[in-house]
């Protein structure tokens, strides 16, 4: 599998990451095999987990296998975006979306 | 529990090559197999056993004259998507679109029927009685953009600029409609996501390789989100929303805009 050392790069975090075991939480936009990638969001009382980061073109929640740190690439397949973690300007972290 | 792979062949999405990523969504395949799991076992767009509630006169007037409108931006994705074909510029582009187009074509086919169900005898004349006429003049310039061949304009019209509002609009509605108007809406948001995100992303693609693009757009822009926001007023699209919830509506649609570079 190509690209993981890509995902990475950029990190600011120190340290082991953790790992997730990600379960299906009914989220049935796409193959039955991905789900476990993606949830709903619940709205603004909604609260993230390491593993997870919000879609900001179509507004769902992405789940990855470990902890999410700066650099990371993430996909929506939801969406059918490509994007990057990145450190916004109150210290969170959020996904950028990756235009190439 | 067959088909959950133990930790050893366990796949991280998120680690697959890019390439890889953006063809696989773009296809046939993975259109199915999305679509499979919300769309199956459903009679015209919802589930069978959803009863019909009732409606008050007002409350009906005000739902036939949104889903009319909804018609209206419906068949202009279904005829835009489908014209999108032939002017689009590669093999997964011109597949992508052929999904779309299927998903366009359901929504047109869920929404008419959903009027049958309201008592509406002749859905054609019902829609040009209610059409908002912003909203006519919106889907005639996406489709001459499309008859001319421009792609990028054609594609910033109607999978930025139409499907965000409409994405938007339809997701609001849903939040306060009987459940057959909110079930058949849900599922034609589902469709939606994917039509936003292409939209976003091939543009996205081309502003990068090509900044002067987006000087080109901008009168483009202009003349078509204005058309869209006075169809928002004129047609009950919005469906009786709040200002604040109408602000809501417009900001999801300018931080696209805003993503892409434009002010
Ligand atoms: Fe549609
Ligand atoms: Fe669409
Ligand atoms: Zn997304």
């Amino acid at each position: 599998m190509k690209g993981d050392e890509e995902a990475t790069g950029g990190s600011t975090e120190v340290g082991e990451r953790r790992r997730y075991e990600l379960d299906d939480q009914g989220f049935d936009e796409v193959p039955k095999k991905y789900r476990k990638f993606y949830r709903r969001w619940k709205g603004p009382g909604d609260e993230l987990a390491p593993n997870e980061i919000f879609c900001p073109v179509c507004r769902i929640v992405i789940r990855s296998p470990r902890e999410i740190r700066p650099g990371d690439r993430i996909y929506c397949m939801a969406c059918m975006t490509r994007l990057r973690a990145v450190r916004g300007p109150d210290g969170r972290i959020v996904a950028e979306v990756e235009y190439t | 529990m067959s088909d959950t792979p133990g930790p050893s062949e366990e796949v991280d999405l998120h680690a697959r090559d890019p390439e890889w990523f953006r063809e696989h969504v773009q296809s046939f395949q993975f259109w199915f197999e999305a679509v499979e799991g919300y769309l199956g076992g459903l009679d015209h767009g919802r589930p069978p056993e959803i009863p019909e509630a009732p409606l008050s006169g007002i409350e009906r007037a005000r739902l036939v004259t949104a889903l009319c409108n909804y018609c209206v931006g419906e068949t202009a994705a279904l005829e835009g998507a489908g014209g999108l074909i032939r002017i689009a510029p590669n093999r997964e582009t011109k597949i992508f679109l052929s999904t779309q187009t299927v998903d366009e074509g359901r929504h047109l086919e869920v929404l008419i029927h959903r009027l049958r169900e309201l008592g509406v005898e002749d859905p054609e004349a019902e829609i040009r009685a209610r059409a908002a006429p912003a909203l006519l003049a919106f889907k005639d310039r996406l489709l001459d953009l499309v008859a001319r061949g421009d792609w990028e304009a054609a594609l910033f019209a109607q999978n930025v600029i139409l499907e965000s509002m409409e994405f938007a609009v339809f997701q609001n509605h849903a939040r306060t409609a009987d459940p057959r108007t909110h079930e058949v809406l849900m599922r034609i948001v589902k469709d939606e996501r994917r039509h936003i995100g292409f939209g976003e992303n091939e543009l996205g693609r081309r502003l990068r390789a090509e900044p002067s693009l987006r000087t080109r757009l901008h009168p483009v822009r202009q003349e078509l989100d204005r058309l869209v926001i006075a169809a928002f007023d004129e047609g009950g699209a919005g469906s009786g929303a709040s200002p604040r919830e109408r602000e809501e509506i417009t900001r999801a649609y300018l931080h696209a805009v805003k993503r892409l570079g434009f002010e």
